[in-house]
């Protein structure tokens, strides 16, 4: 019995996986192919951008005086409280930024994504738009996967300024730095390979986490139960990727611009 | 012409139509009745390949569609014009909106042309007042108006497709809605209606179909219906003996 119910899921797992990608392939060739749908796109993205403004703010505020609070009191015990500048911005730049914008991004704009096209789909708004004639994933896919291209690297580098003054606060407030030498610490850390893999993060993060949360969206099945279960797995699902797509791209971007771990 | 050749459909083990086979002629008016989750919407879905059936053939006009893909559908779903439960009116989009979709979609008309058809539709279902309203704030009656207008607006259909259009809306709403499918098939275009209620499909219908786990046990006129020895049946139709409007005098009887 047991082996059985194993069987049905491994099959359940594969034909999902298939029409996942076969969703994600269909979307993404909506974003060069007509139909454009401009003015969808645009709703999304202030949905997602400009609604996500203020959250994104106060919690990399927070992390970035929460971060540069750590390393200076770990710091200062060494007597190398003048790196501190360095390392938060080494942090927030490389890897703390891209997945905590993420993450904010997974958990309010793709939770939105996943109970609005659940909520379609059981109300028959998504038959009707076949009926119609529409292309659901040209329609409703494909302009929530731009909108997440575009908007969650404005949104992380606006996360990582705001992260970096929290953590300049911080430092020259509660550490007694220097702020002169704080900001000459975050720009040398600007240089091109950190931004690089700061910048190309949260591109792939965004196309995950909105094919993630349109797919389960959209094969939401069995009323307000299956709408909950849809919208927790979008939200679920999407973190557990950022978390292993990050170390995996960390890894890459290492290997390929030359650092040596 | 509407043509199930041995169609079978089951959501999971749950056999939904079972060797289903009957053809339904796109004037014909035609009422499917039956519990819940005896199939019905099943049947509709089935006619625009919203879903494909695990077994046989669904022909329509002589067309196989069930080996059709989505781009396939689209000519032939363009020949039916269908109203879902409940309406399902786009949520994020004013009742103008909704009726517009397809013209903004499919026609090249300016705003005002779109404007004025758009009038002209509402008007007609009654409800041109709601024209900016979002769907939120319409009464579940007027909900269905403007999925009716909806439907009018999209192409020019050779048949409407009704899911359980009087469903939740108390009397006046519901005979006002039977009224308003009857008015919109004036020119000889049928359609097929879902309903579980027996008074609405009276006062619609000139065949009946009634389903019960996925099979047709009953396929015929007013007259058979009403005499059937069928104990299933006769406890649907034992709904008209509870003093609600019956056959209703100013419908065709």
């Amino acid at each position: 019995m047991r082996g059985r119910v194993h069987t049905i899921g491994l099959r359940e797992l594969i034909f999902n996986l298939q029409d996942f990608y076969l969703l994600s392939y269909r979307a993404s060739l909506g974003i060069i192919r007509r139909p454009f749908y401009i003015k969808d796109t645009i709703e999304q993205m202030d949905y997602a951008g400009a609604g996500s403004f203020f959250i994104v703010v106060l919690i990399s505020l927070f992390v970035g005086m929460a971060l540069s609070l750590q390393i200076s009191a770990e710091l200062s015990t060494l007597g190398l409280k003048m790196y501190t500048g360095k390392i938060v911005g080494i942090s927030i730049i490389r890897e703390l930024g891209p997945v905590v914008v993420a993450v904010v991004y997974a958990g309010r704009v793709g939770s939105g994504i996943a109970s609005e096209l659940g909520s379609m789909v059981l109300g028959h708004q998504v038959d009707t738009l076949r009926v119609f004639g529409v292309d659901p994933t040209r329609k409703l896919v494909t302009p929530r996967i731009v909108s997440a291209l575009l908007m969650l690297p404005v949104l992380t580098i606006i996360g990582d300024a705001v992260s970096l003054l929290g953590g300049y606060y911080i430092a020259v407030n509660v550490a007694h730095q220097s702020g002169t030498f704080y900001w000459s610490s975050i720009r040398e850390v600007l240089d091109f390979e950190n931004v690089f893999s700061g910048i190309l993060k949260p591109f792939v993060f965004g196309y995950l986490i909105a094919n993630i949360c349109c797919f389960m969206g959209l094969s939401t099945q069995g009323g307000a139960v299956g709408m909950r279960r849809s919208t927790t797995r979008a939200v679920v699902y999407s973190m557990i990727v950022i978390v292993i797509t990050d170390f995996v791209l960390t890894r890459a971007l290492l290997y390929i611009l030359g650092f040596s771990v | 012409m509407i043509e199930f050749d041995h169609v079978s459909f089951a959501y999971g083990a749950n056999h939904v139509l079972q060797d289903l086979s009957l053809s339904i002629g796109f004037g014909e008016r035609v009422a499917v009745l039956g519990g819940s989750g005896d199939g019905k919407t099943t049947i509709l879905k089935v006619i625009l390949g919203l879903i494909k059936p695990d077994a046989g053939r669904v022909l329509i006009d002589g067309e196989d569609i069930t080996t059709r893909d989505e781009e396939g559908l689209r000519e032939i779903r363009m020949k039916f014009s269908m109203v879902f439960q409940e309406g399902a009116l786009f949520d994020s989009l004013t009742v103008k909106e909704n009726v517009a979709f397809c013209l903004r979609e499919y026609t090249h008309l300016s705003e005002e042309d779109i404007d004025r058809k758009v009038r002209d539709i509402l008007s007609m279902v009654g409800v041109e007042a709601a024209m900016h309203l979002m769907p939120e704030e319409l009464s579940g009656g007027m909900h269905r108006r403007v999925a009716l207008a909806r439907s009018l607006a999209a192409f020019d259909p050779k048949m409407f497709l009704y899911d359980e259009p009087t469903t939740g809306l108390d009397p006046i709403n519901a005979d006002n809605i039977c009224r308003l499918i009857l008015d919109l098939a004036h020119n000889g275009k049928g359609y097929i209606v879902v309903t579980h209620k027996v008074v609405d499909a009276l006062k619609l219908a000139e065949r009946f179909l009634f389903l019960k786990s996925g099979v047709i046990f009953f396929d015929g006129g007013r007259e058979e219906l009403m005499t059937t020895a069928d104990p299933d049946i006769r406890r649907f139709i034992s709904e008209l003996n509870y003093g609600t409007d019956t056959h209703g005098e100013d419908f065709p009887s």
